[in-house]
């Protein structure tokens, strides 16, 4: 890997019926995931994906490029921008900013983004992790 | 338990929960996320878990015990994970509370989580940012 590389990219179609796996999965039962007459009086006009699912398509492209150093020693640092709603396709973007070698292994760091099929950015952030040299 | 986010302060712990990371819980994570990874397996070829299954774990706890309302919004997250988890393993996820304040119409709370594994080696922390309508408070349990 060098500055400027891709990561593979990760293209997800979200629905609801994922959002109550999620829910499920995480055990967050926000309304504002699952209740569509609740959520259909918030801010968005509907539900919304969690925030933390949307953003495991991040985890799956670093897992993706780096494997099990990923989650031995990644680091991600995000913020979460705009919802993601039931129908819309993700895409999960990375490209290597900067590779720091440091003895016998290099730390790597990565832009990393999701946007939606509506161009809107959901999450940005920064994603790093060490890779054998 | 929380009544009322105000008096809520920093360095107070708010949540502390065990949990067995079994291949039911993982099988579930990967489900719903419908991450396409192959399986990532240690040396010896034990499966472990996925790294976004133990930071969505580290914050279970802290949305059950907050009991936090329709309309809160998930700002930020930060996580940095120092070592796998295999599959069968059990956890401790402690949650602290770093900041509280309100701004305009939402409650920002900030919150450190803290995950160990069995023989209490740190295996991830993180920091979560989240946005609780202002005049909300926790929502009535059934």
């Amino acid at each position: 890997m060098k500055k400027g590389d891709s990561l593979p990219q990760v293209y997800r179609v979200v629905d609801q019926a994922r959002i109550e796996d999620y829910a499920h999965a995480s055990g967050d039962f926000n309304p504002i995931h699952i209740d569509l007459e609740f959520a259909s009086q918030s801010q968005f006009g509907g539900t919304i994906a969690h925030g933390m699912m949307v953003a495991a398509t991040i985890s799956e492209i670093m897992t993706g490029a780096f494997g099990s150093n990923w989650a031995k020693t990644g680091k991600m640092k995000i913020r979460f921008r705009s919802p993601v709603k039931p129908g819309q396709t993700v895409t999960a973007t990375g490209s290597v900013q900067r590779v720091s070698p440091d003895g016998e292994s290099s730390r790597i760091v990565c832009a990393v983004s999701v946007t939606t099929d509506i161009g809107e950015v959901a999450i940005s952030g920064q994603a790093e992790v060490t890779v054998p040299a | 338990m929380v009544t009322d986010y105000g008096d809520l302060q920093p360095g107070q712990e708010i949540s502390r929960h065990s949990y067995q990371v079994d291949e039911g819980l993982v099988a579930d994570y990967v489900a719903a996320v419908q991450d396409e990874n192959p399986p990532l397996r240690d040396s010896d070829g034990v499966q472990l878990v996925p790294a976004m299954a133990v930071a969505a774990l580290s914050i279970r706890g802290v949305v059950q015990d907050l009991r936090i309302p329709g309309g809160t919004l998930h700002a930020g997250q930060e996580f940095e994970f120092m070592s796998a988890v295999a599959v069968g393993s059990s956890l401790d996820c402690a949650a602290t509370l770093v900041q509280n304040s309100v701004r305009g119409n939402w409650r920002f709370l900030v919150i450190d989580c803290h995950v160990t594994d069995d023989n209490a080696a740190d295996v991830m922390s993180g920091k979560s940012t989240i946005m609780i309508p202002a005049g909300l408070g926790p929502r009535e349990t059934k």
